[in-house]
């Protein structure tokens, strides 16, 4: 059971997904003043709010790992910087896809846009550093360094709209949402939730794997055996 | 913004495509690499 | 502390010839961006203050990674790492004396801004707060990273790798801050662009001291 784990929040994700977009492209009325390009912003924050936790989840992991020196943590956390550099790509051609005929360019360098941008780069750093250090224990203690440190930015990605006049939208939550765009927009984030758990689950399984290749040690084929 | 945007359609379908596109070839990496991996295990 | 702080400013005494080069690299980076948006007066003098801190950033990748050329050479790292204490002493020393470089750097490179760009002001006190404040935000996780990736054979890809998207928050914050003072602040926004610059140094400089040992220990 637990090995089909990943697989059935993929299919769920999936599902929810399709149903979501279905309701959002076809179902729900076109809003008032973007008219049907608005549509947009039923993936697009769906997948801001599970970038966010998908890199809160490194976070998380980064810093379970320097407190337990345990490498499932490290799998786990390079899971979640991977998925968090997907999402984020994603995030960002959706958002340029959108800006471009309501705001008339696909790019501005205003404060929400520019922190995602640096989060989504330092997130490439991260893999990439990986990529340099060949040591599984070197390699795990500073890729948890730098995901901390490049974790700060996520709040300023967060409170950029409060904080500065920006040209990005204020946070969409149910208040400022209009409820006839609520359950299309729900749907769709817990599809792409879904569809994150799976893969940072399936993930982690390869990190893991990859480890034991490594460190063909006993103990490492233990946790990575408990992993997969 | 004064007057309602008209059509963009065309943007709809290509944020939608690329967001499907873009799980599903990830979706695909990570069952290749499992693949890989399990065989030499 | 100070003893470790008294060590790193020694070496970068004795090696002040190398300061002469980086500023010479940092003034032709200057130039060189000068040439780039080519006569145009009115537009030299409303970037100006990009040109100076991308001047900086750019020598700042030449002082970061010699700052732990010492140790290295003569592996040295682990004897000086026998507490934890002594990590972090290490880790604020040459942040700090590596901050003072660059700081120093930025002033020296004022001159040449003003000469090349026309971008004089007469609020020199604010400027050069800025610059510290500035240079502190890039010296704090460049010290962090210099230390990591002096370690490994790729160090020189991966410093400005791993540094830029970090201190992009910490360098807007300061162009911002300086462009104002040479600008013109007519809103009276200077105080926030500095105290958030302010803020990104106090979470650096605690963070980074803290996560420092880590990086270092065998």
């Amino acid at each position: 059971m637990k090995a089909k784990l990943p697989w059935i929040f993929l299919a769920l994700g999936t599902l929810l997904l399709v149903g979501g977009s279905y309701m959002g492209l076809f179902v729900a009325p076109a809003e008032r003043y973007m008219g049907d390009v608005q549509r947009i912003m039923y993936v697009h924050v769906p997948t801001a709010w599970n970038w966010m936790l998908a890199v809160l989840f490194a976070f998380g992991c980064a810093i379970a790992f320097l407190f337990t020196n345990n490498l499932k943590w490290d799998s786990r956390m390079e899971a979640g910087i991977e998925v968090g550099v997907l999402l984020g790509f994603l995030l960002c051609c959706q958002g340029a896809i959108w800006a471009k005929p309501t705001w008339g360019v696909w790019w501005d360098w205003d404060p929400r846009l520019t922190s995602v941008a640096v989060l989504l780069v330092a997130s490439l750093g991260i893999l990439a550093l990986r990529g340099f250090v060949d040591e599984p224990p070197r390699r795990a203690v500073w890729s948890a360094v730098a995901t901390i440190i490049a974790s700060v930015d996520l709040p300023i990605v967060y409170f950029s709209v409060k904080w500065w006049n920006s040209l990005h939208q204020p946070q969409s939550t149910p208040e400022t949402v209009a409820s006839a765009f609520h359950v299309p927009l729900r749907v769709n984030a817990f599809g792409v939730l879904f569809l994150m758990i799976g893969f940072i689950m399936l993930r982690t399984r390869v990190a893991a794997l990859r480890l034991k290749r490594e460190v063909d040690v006993p103990q490492m084929h233990q946790e990575a055996g408990e992993l997969a | 913004m004064s007057g309602v945007v008209q059509g963009g359609w065309e943007f709809v379908i290509a944020a939608y495509t690329i967001t499907a596109l873009g799980f599903l070839i990830y979706g695909a990496s990570l069952v290749m690499r499992l693949r890989e991996l399990k065989e030499d295990d | 502390m100070l003893a470790a702080l008294r060590k790193e400013l020694l070496l970068q005494w004795r090696s002040r010839g190398q300061m002469m080069a980086v500023f010479v690299f940092g003034a032709t980076s200057l130039l060189l961006f000068s040439f780039g948006i080519g006569p145009d007066a009115s537009a030299l003098r409303t970037y100006s203050a990009g040109f100076l801190w991308l001047g900086l950033l750019l020598s700042s990748t030449l002082t970061l990674a010699e700052s732990f050329h010492a140790e290295m050479e003569n592996r040295a790292l682990e004897g000086l790492l026998l507490l934890p204490s002594d990590a972090r002493a290490l880790y604020y020393g040459k942040a700090i004396a590596n901050w003072l470089q660059l700081a120093l750097l930025g002033i020296a490179l004022v001159p040449v801004m003003v000469i090349l760009y026309d971008a004089g002001t007469t609020k020199v006190l604010q400027l050069i707060g800025i610059i510290l404040l500035g240079t502190a935000g890039l010296s704090a996780p460049g010290t962090l990273y210099a230390g990591m990736t002096a370690q490994i054979k790729a160090k020189q890809m991966l410093l400005p790798l791993l540094l830029f998207p970090l201190i992009v928050p910490a360098l807007l914050a300061s162009v911002k801050a300086t462009s104002l003072v040479i600008l013109g602040d007519p809103m009276g926004q200077s105080k926030a662009w500095i105290t958030l610059l302010a803020a990104f140094d106090l979470i650096y400089w605690s963070l980074c001291g803290l996560l420092f040992g880590r990086v270092v220990e065998e």
